[in-house]
């Protein structure tokens, strides 16, 4: 008992090592050379970072109310009826996580563009030309792909949420009268607050400091751009690190608003007994109606994706409704570029890395705070959620100022030298937080009474965790870790900062610097983009296998 | 098979709020030991204890005169069957209750064979392939029972394994669950608050409150000669009444009776109601009035009223009577017992 209490501070006290090391210090870092009062004065009077903020949080709030209206609705409907297509449902809305948005930029423009594909539509109807990317719609643009590829965030949470609410209670409320609408603003949207804060806080903070997508429009007047444009001079104006920080507050004041507005803990008690009684069977026609919902959303997420399909396999897809021809061109050109196939190698190595370091935390720090219940581990916990809250571009930037600080992370990893761990650790760190939700949950929904027996009968510690308990999460556990793994070779903002050299781009900057190029580059983008997406879909389809009936309970939050 | 012997256990998971208090047990090798009491009593906290699941606050635990207190739960060798089964749901029934034997590493063919001794036990040989929540909470139960069986402990713990049951299967369970532990010499501990099974089953038992056992004994000890007031009325219906005892007699409102023991002056006696009996008018005893009554089937449970007592009367094979009548009733001498 005690060599296993020892061993377990001991476990804690390294992870707390760990995430000091590469969470607390990259961030103190950015505080440090970040907070000096002229700089931010600087930043303050100069018109052009107070717009690329104001833009930044514009795009924020809009992005997070058209989640909003894109998930609740889908939620209750899940949440409520029982119809065609259900079990389907939680794998739809799972489909925008491997549509990397940034790319979906490139198919929205040709949808929308000046000679894109609505105004080919219009024209052949008869009308003129609308200008939708011009003034305010790269805004629209940039927030509508954002939400795009945010809304199953919210979504999962809320559907979690609303799974957490006992039926009885509906049920009680209206059997003393209550009607469909005061039940749902008395009863139900009270308690699935806690999903609402925790979905809604996620989506606000990735928002406001999304890199790729505005980067894709070429919607420069946002902070995190003009950031990754301030890299260059680095070395002569260390203004980038002040705008990183004032985003890192910026970011703090977001999520402590959405605790306020939503208010504090859960007060929703865990469902007892069965609940699958409670979701309603739709007559005829009706039936319909939410699956149609589910596949009228998909469509729109997956719409940009077809576009870049088109612009992928397409001959002379301008200013035509539908491509002319089919050409593997683009494939071609994609691959004779020298960046293209390392980087795939490299984001292979660089995710796979981050998952086994972000599944490793993320189980332990669940379990210490699930289950070893050790004085302190609700503030490991919460130190292990951080990454929610401090964006992207503030981790990398800590990042490369421990880099030039300290000779030991400059020997460990320089950016210049071999970005490998330097990567894998800046992707595992922000995708803790997901494995600890996961394995958690999974935790929390395994009674510990089954480990208990289990040493009961002679199983050590050990033992148990092998047979018992990673068995009894595994869903849970592969969930988090091809999150950890998707997510990572999506990443935008660290993968832009701090992969230097051109030999160590991972995939994500491989297709920027593609999309660069004039002339074919998008198309040849479009390419790899594709190649990339169906990659992802790959991996997630493999785990579906895995996982075989299972598929449907993983997605649960 | 073993001696286990609990000493001065203390434990409290709010301070000032002692789940047991000082607790004393001795439980003799191979004997069948039952722990009665109400819920909260302590009943469970005191299996998990021996189990190791949760350390006392003080106090020595010894099984077989080895103090057994610090070691972990999987070195104490105290087979449990959970109030809640704890069946791992990932694995099938036979890998449920092979757990315990591959983990003490038996060879293959040992395992299946006691795997499919101990399902025999409890019926559910034909049910080892099914995962573990397909069944009902009844065979779940009796699962949970034959894992504990398969790895032949030195010391069973029941954590009441049969409330799930019906009342058939409860029966036949019981008679089972006893000849397995007379014949293996099973030492066993069983929590139950269900009297009739403690009566029925136990070799001893003990009935607790408060974190305290309140007395040990056989079932007939305890039933027909409780410590206390708590302990006569939780193992079954029985009649207080208040008077005074004077050289060996015992005076109350409806007559004086002989007792047994000493002491003098105001005390409670207590009498079980299948012990009164209605008598012929000729026949020694005391006056009564029939207040009310409930049939039973087998028997009827009246309410006399006797000087200023209430009584309840048991009568089996019931003769058919009116409230309001006059009756007769009257009590072996010696069965009048007074409490402390």
């Amino acid at each position: 008992m005690k060599i296993n209490r020892i061993f377990q501070y001991g476990t804690m006290a390294a992870l707390v090592l760990f995430l000091s090391v590469f969470l607390l210090l990259p961030v103190f870092i950015v505080i440090q050379v970040g907070c000096d009062w002229s700089l931010i004065m600087e930043v303050c009077r100069s018109q052009v970072y107070r717009e690329g903020l104001l833009n930044s949080l514009q795009i924020a709030v809009v992005t997070t109310l058209m989640v909003a209206v894109i998930s609740v609705p889908l939620a209750l409907l899940y949440d409520r009826f029982d119809f065609p297509g259900r079990e389907w449902c939680s794998l739809a809305m799972l489909l925008p996580m491997i549509l990397p948005p940034f790319v979906g930029a490139l198919g929205f423009q040709q949808l929308l563009g000046h000679y894109g594909v609505f105004n080919s539509i219009l024209v052949a109807l008869g009308f003129e030309r609308v200008d939708f990317l011009s003034g305010n719609g790269v805004f629209w643009s940039v927030c509508f792909i954002e939400a795009l590829h945010l809304y199953p965030i919210f979504y999962l949470n809320i559907v979690t949420a609303l799974g957490n609410i006992d039926p009885a209670l509906n049920e009680a409320g209206a059997n003393l009268g209550g009607n469909k609408w005061q039940r749902f603003f008395r009863i139900t949207l009270p308690l699935m607050r806690p999903g609402l804060l925790a979905g809604g806080s996620i989506v606000l903070v990735w928002s406001f400091t999304e890199m790729g997508t505005p980067l894709m429009f070429g919607f420069t007047r946002v902070a995190p751009v003009q950031i990754l444009n301030g890299l260059n001079e680095l070395e002569t104006n260390p203004l980038p690190y002040t705008l990183v920080l004032i985003m890192l507050i910026v970011s703090a004041l977001l999520y402590l608003v959405s605790r306020l507005a939503l208010g504090g803990s859960s007060n929703a008690t865990p469902v007892k007994g069965n609940t699958s009684s409670s979701s309603v069977k739709l007559a005829s026609w009706k039936k319909f109606l939410p699956g149609a919902a589910f596949v009228l959303v998909s469509l729109c997420a997956i719409l940009p994706h077809l576009a870049l399909l088109g612009i992928a396999f397409g001959k002379n897809y301008y200013n035509t409704i539908l491509p002319q021809g089919f050409t593997l061109e683009h494939f071609d050109s994609a691959l004779s570029n020298v960046l293209v196939l390392p980087s795939i190698g490299n984001s292979l190595r660089y995710s796979f890395l981050a998952m086994l370091v972000a599944v490793t935390v993320g189980v332990i720090v669940a379990l210490a705070s699930v289950r070893w219940k050790l004085r302190g581990s609700a503030a490991l916990d919460l130190l292990s959620m951080l990454p929610l809250a401090v964006p992207g571009v503030v981790v990398a930037f800590g990042f490369l100022g421990m880099t030039v600080k300290f000779s030991w992370a400059a020997a460990l990893f320089d950016p210049v030298e071999n970005p490998l761990w330097l990567l894998a650790i800046a992707y595992a760190v922000r995708r803790i937080p997901y494995v600890v939700r996961s394995v958690g949950s999974g935790l929390e929904q395994t009674p510990e009474e089954l480990e208990n027996a289990a040493r009961n009968f002679g199983a050590s510690a050990w033992q148990v965790l092998c047979r018992i308990t990673l068995p009894l999460i595994v869903a849970n556990l592969l969930v988090g870790g091809l999150f950890a793994f998707s997510f990572s070779m999506l990443e935008v903002s660290d993968s832009l900062i701090l992969a230097q050299k051109s030999e160590f781009f991972p995939i994500t900057k491989a297709l920027f610097e593609l999309s660069q190029i004039l002339g074919s580059g998008p198309s040849s983008a479009s390419a790899f983009g594709v190649w990339a997406m169906c990659f992802l879909a790959v991996t997630l389809i493999a785990a579906g296998v895995l996982l075989g009936k299972r598929i449907g309970s993983i997605f649960k939050f | 098979m073993g001696t286990v012997s609990l000493k001065n256990i203390c434990k409290s998971f709010t301070p000032g709020v002692p789940v047991l208090d000082d607790l004393n047990l001795e439980i003799k090798s191979g004997e069948l030991f039952f722990l009665l009491g109400p819920s909260g009593c302590g009943k469970s906290t005191l299996m998990r204890i021996l189990s190791g699941l949760t350390a006392a606050d003080s106090g020595s635990i010894s099984f077989d005169g080895v103090e057994v207190q610090d070691l972990p739960p999987e070195k104490r060798q105290a087979a449990m069957v959970f109030q809640n089964y704890a069946l791992w749901p990932h694995m099938t029934v036979f890998e449920n209750v092979a757990f315990g034997l591959k983990i003490r590493k038996l060879p293959r063919k040992e395992v299946q064979e006691r795997v499919m001794e101990a399902l025999e036990m409890v019926h559910l040989a034909d049910c080892a392939d099914r995962k573990a929540p397909q069944l009902s909470g009844g065979q779940q139960q009796r699962v949970a029972l034959a894992r504990a069986l398969a790895v032949d402990p030195p010391l069973l713990l029941l954590d009441e394994p049969l409330s799930n049951l019906d009342a058939r299967l409860r029966d036949a369970m019981r008679e089972e669950i006893s000849a397995i532990c007379a014949k293996r010499g099973f030492t066993a501990l069983y929590v139950t608050h269900d009297r009739q099974e403690a009566l029925s089953m136990a070799d001893r038992m003990g009935v607790m409150k408060d974190g305290k056992i309140r007395q040990i004994g056989t079932p007939r000890e305890l039933y027909e000669r409780p410590a206390d007031r708590f302990c006569a009325e939780f193992l079954g219906d029985i009649n207080f009444i208040d008077g005074t005892v004077d050289n060996g007699n015992f005076s109350c409102s409806f007559g004086t009776f002989p007792v047994t023991g000493e002491g003098s002056g105001k005390h409670t006696a207590a009498i079980r109601p299948e012990r009164i009996a209605f008598a012929n008018e000729n026949e020694d005893g005391f006056d009564a009035e029939l207040v009310s009554g409930s049939y039973l089937g087998d028997c009827s449970s009246w309410i006399c009223r006797a000087g200023n007592a209430d009584l309840v009367v048991r009568e089996f094979a019931p003769e058919e009577r009116t409230p309001g009548e006059h009756v007769r009733l009257k009590f072996a001498p010696g069965r009048l017992m007074i409490l402390e």
